[in-house]
């Protein structure tokens, strides 16, 4: 299904090369071949240091950079590379609190896994970084207006048509207007009750089941990680939200 | 050089010298004093080279006057007496003399008159300026050449003898001060080292009592050689043969000499002691005071309270304080009210005085001590703190980093070409190691929220809501257990103030681990109440098995609805929810009835 959407791109993303720094060499050396497989070809580092060598070496499209590492440690290295390169950087961690995920965000990471990670996650997340990076500058600026982007969020609402990292995801009529409702109002929250009167047109009662139903459905359609959505999050006791990013 | 010259000057050979020294210089000075004033010699002679122009010679003028006069007036009789002086006197009627006029006057340069109530010769005039005898009186005083020469030889005699004596006696005052001098530098101080040394004889003599020696010594000398020297006044010089003189002198040598060889000591004792600054230290008062401050003090001190906890000691002191104080109050006002003017009662007042002190001075010992305790015991604390975050922090990392390893490479293998039973091995590890992820992540989640480490994003948030998502969010949960959850929610909003993503776990937890061990076809209740603005969630369940455990042990870590512990789950669920809940402000109740199983959540609701 991979090969439906954008061949060209898919034949860039297969020849990019990714630069895995992680001082545990069995870890690299996992990720290294999880990566192979999917066809990419990787370099491996073990502290900072390296990771900075490599870089100087080899054009590199996507870092999995640890967060802990010796000599220079994966946020300093991180913040060098930005000195220089726009290329995504995607943390690893074995460090899972909410500051710390927010911390290397901020810092000008694209995304953040934390160890004990599952592969297929990782490959997922790799992808989806690699295609919006590689696909900068292909998209046609006049074809944006009608379409609602948010991250790798691509929603033309025209033609009733959703693009994930890129790929058609189907949605039903329903989970579509929800999504398109609160990517239209990205970053704002909304309870059970005004998404339901949006989008069902109809006084709600005792809608909140309904509304989280519809909710997990477009997470399982759009996240990598349902469990750990990326894009449409629940603000417990409150309500819903697009992330803007 | 200079270790040379210490070592000798500070010899115990060197000082005894001098230290004999200066008694014999002091002997010979009394000595030499007492041998100037027995000899009767003129101090004038130093100074005046004749006779005849000593105040001497002008006394022995006006002597030679007062007794003519008194001879005049019938007072004295001197006629008869061997006279030094010529003389002539009259008041017209009467006339006395021992020599004609005529040989008066041929004694002209030791001749003086009075007549019509004029003063005549040399120096005369100096004499009797004031007096005046009247009219009638005519009186001619002369003095022989020969008399005049003899005094002048006894002039010259005394002026040698004295001279001879002051350079004795100062000869000995320079030699005693010398010797005194270098006795103080070096008392105390020997030739090893620089430290000062108390002798183990005079030195053990309190300084007060040795004061007193000291002064009862030089005070009974002072007697005995007053007495003495009383005697040779009283008997004139001349009646006292030369042995009995000579005993004497050797008498007040003996005593001088042990005098000044006991103060002596004693005054080189004070400077020692006041060296090594212990002359009032090492004194008998200072030693009674001390003892009774002490004794005072034993009420308060530690020792009284060795085994006592450090409030316990302070509360005893109070009450020894207290006790003690108001005893000497009334003692004060006894003695204030009965002996007014005897003073006695300031003693009291003193004694309260050392009570006070005390008093104040250990129980501020004990404060400190306890500060100190406090202190210590809250940097162990921290200590500990930062040491179980350390831990946690580092057991976290490196249960992880191994797991990522088998996680990774058991996904590897289900990608690899395998047969058939080593790919259902492989899909059991795939399925263990994802267990293990999870324990591990809420063993840690435990971990930081026990440890009070839990970072919370505390927020306003609808807890109708949150419930009504987080059983939204287990629909797939709810509809493969074959359990019905009925709800009985406010139908207001309540809003309270935690942190949503926390909650969220711990509904999750609480109704995940009810759909888990509930009785198949019963139902969960989850029910809602609000009193006094304090919002109550109850979540009920029917067992599946027997509860034989109570509801303590359900929160312990570990412990699992069912012994085999075979079902999925970690065995922390129950925990985590509990402990999330009263780091988000909440309380977490476990009730167990029967088969019911009962957890109760309480948040205080936002206005």
């Amino acid at each position: 299904m991979w090969h439906t959407a954008n061949m060209v791109i898919m034949e860039q993303m297969d020849k990019a090369r990714i630069l895995v720094a992680d001082d545990d060499k069995e870890i690299a050396g996992a990720i290294e071949k999880l990566l192979v497989r999917e066809g990419y070809e990787v370099i491996k580092a073990f502290n900072g240091m390296e990771a900075l060598d490599a870089l100087v070496a080899n054009q590199v499209q996507l870092i999995v950079l640890d967060i802990m590492m010796p000599k220079l440690d994966g946020l300093s290295t991180m913040m060098k590379i930005r000195d220089s390169k726009n290329i995504p950087v995607i943390l690893l961690s074995a460090k899972s609190e909410d500051s710390d995920k927010i911390l290397g965000l901020s810092m000008g990471a694209d995304d953040y896994i934390t160890k004990p990670f599952n592969p297929q996650e990782l490959v997922a997340r790799v992808r989806s970084q690699l295609r919006r990076y590689l696909q900068l500058g292909d998209k046609d600026s006049a074809n944006q207006i009608a379409k609602l982007i948010v991250g790798g969020l691509c929603l033309d609402a025209e033609k009733a048509e959703l693009m994930v990292e890129g790929e058609p995801v189907k949605l039903t009529a329903k989970e579509f207007k929800i999504l398109e409702f609160l990517m239209r109002n990205a970053g704002c929250v909304f309870s059970a009750e005004q998404i339901y009167e949006r989008v069902w047109q109809e006084s709600a009662y005792s809608v909140e089941n309904t509304v989280m139903v519809h909710i997990r459905r477009i997470r399982e359609k759009i996240e990598i990680n349902p469990k750990e959505p990326k894009y449409l999050k629940v603000v417990w006791g409150i309500g819903y939200k697009i992330e803007k990013l | 050089m200079a270790t040379k010259l210490r070592s000798f000057s500070r010899s115990r050979l060197t000082k005894f010298i001098a230290f004999t020294l200066v008694v014999i210089s002091i002997i010979v000075f009394l000595l030499e004093l007492l041998d100037a004033d027995k000899k009767n010699l003129s101090m004038e002679s130093l100074y005046v080279e004749n006779y005849d122009e000593s105040q001497l010679f002008e006394n022995e003028i006006r002597w030679a006057f007062n007794e003519a006069i008194e001879l005049m007036e019938n007072r004295v009789d001197i006629i008869n007496a061997e006279l030094s002086y010529l003389y002539y006197i009259t008041n017209g009627e009467k006339t006395y003399s021992n020599a004609a006029l005529s040989k008066i006057l041929e004694n002209e340069k030791y001749h003086y008159s009075y007549s019509g109530g004029k003063w005549n010769g040399e120096r005369i005039y100096a004499i009797y300026d004031q007096v005046y005898y009247g009219e009638n009186y005519a009186i001619d005083i002369a003095f022989t050449e020969e008399h005049m020469q003899q005094k002048q030889v006894y002039w010259d005699e005394s002026k040698t003898e004295l001279t001879h004596t002051l350079i004795i006696i100062g000869a000995a005052i320079v030699i005693a001060l010398a010797g005194i001098i270098y006795l103080m530098v070096v008392t105390g101080r020997n030739s090893e080292d620089n430290e000062i040394h108390l002798t183990q004889y005079t030195d053990r003599i309190y300084s007060d009592i040795g004061l007193g020696i000291f002064i009862f010594t030089l005070m009974l000398w002072g007697w005995a050689v007053n007495s003495m020297v009383y005697y040779y006044r009283f008997y004139s010089y001349n009646e006292i043969n030369n042995i009995e003189m000579q005993f004497v002198n050797v008498v007040i040598a003996i005593i001088t000499g042990i005098t000044t060889i006991i103060c002596g000591l004693f005054l080189l004792s004070f400077v020692r002691k006041m060296k090594a600054k212990k002359l009032l230290k090492h004194s008998l008062l200072y030693a009674i005071l001390i003892g009774f401050s002490h004794f005072i003090k034993s009420f308060f001190d530690d020792s009284r309270y060795e085994h006592y906890p450090l409030t316990k000691s302070l509360n005893r002191r109070q009450v020894i304080f207290t006790v003690s104080s108001g005893f000497m109050v009334f003692i004060t006002f006894v003695f204030m009210v009965g002996a007014f003017h005897s003073l006695i009662w300031l003693l009291p007042i003193m004694i309260e005085g050392l009570i006070i002190f005390w008093y104040f001075h250990e129980n501020n010992k004990t404060f400190v001590e306890i500060n100190q305790g406090f202190q210590s015991s809250i940097q162990e604390q921290m200590k500990s703190e930062r040491m179980k975050v350390d831990l946690i922090t580092n057991v976290s990392h490196d249960l992880k980093t191994p797991l990522t390893s088998i996680i990774s490479y058991v996904d590897l293998l289900s990608k690899e070409d395998l047969p058939e039973s080593a790919h259902d091995y492989v899909n059991i590890l795939a399925d263990k190691s994802a267990r293990l992820k999870n324990i591990v992540s809420d063993l840690f989640d435990l971990a930081k929220s026990t440890s009070g480490n839990l970072s919370l994003d505390m927020e306003r948030l609808d807890l109708v809501k949150l419930i009504e998502q987080t059983l939204g969010d287990m629909e797939d949960e709810i509809e493969r257990s074959d359990i019905r959850i009925k709800t009985t929610l406010s139908e207001l909003p309540i809003n309270i103030y935690s942190d949503g993503k926390k909650l969220y776990r711990v509904f999750q937890n609480i109704i995940g681990n009810a759909l888990k061990y509930s009785l198949l076809g019963t139902r969960v209740f989850i029910d809602m109440e609000t009193v006094n603005n304090v919002v109550s969630v109850t979540i009920k369940n029917t067992a599946s098995y027997d509860m034989d455990f109570t509801a303590d042990d359900v929160l312990q870590r570990f412990v699992r609805g069912d012994a085999s512990r075979s079902t999925e789950g970690s065995g922390l669920g129950l925990s985590i929810a509990e402990s999330f809940t009263w780091a988000c402000g909440g309380s977490f109740k476990v009730d167990i009835d029967g088969d019911l199983f009962k957890v109760r959540l309480e948040f205080p609701m936002m206005a």
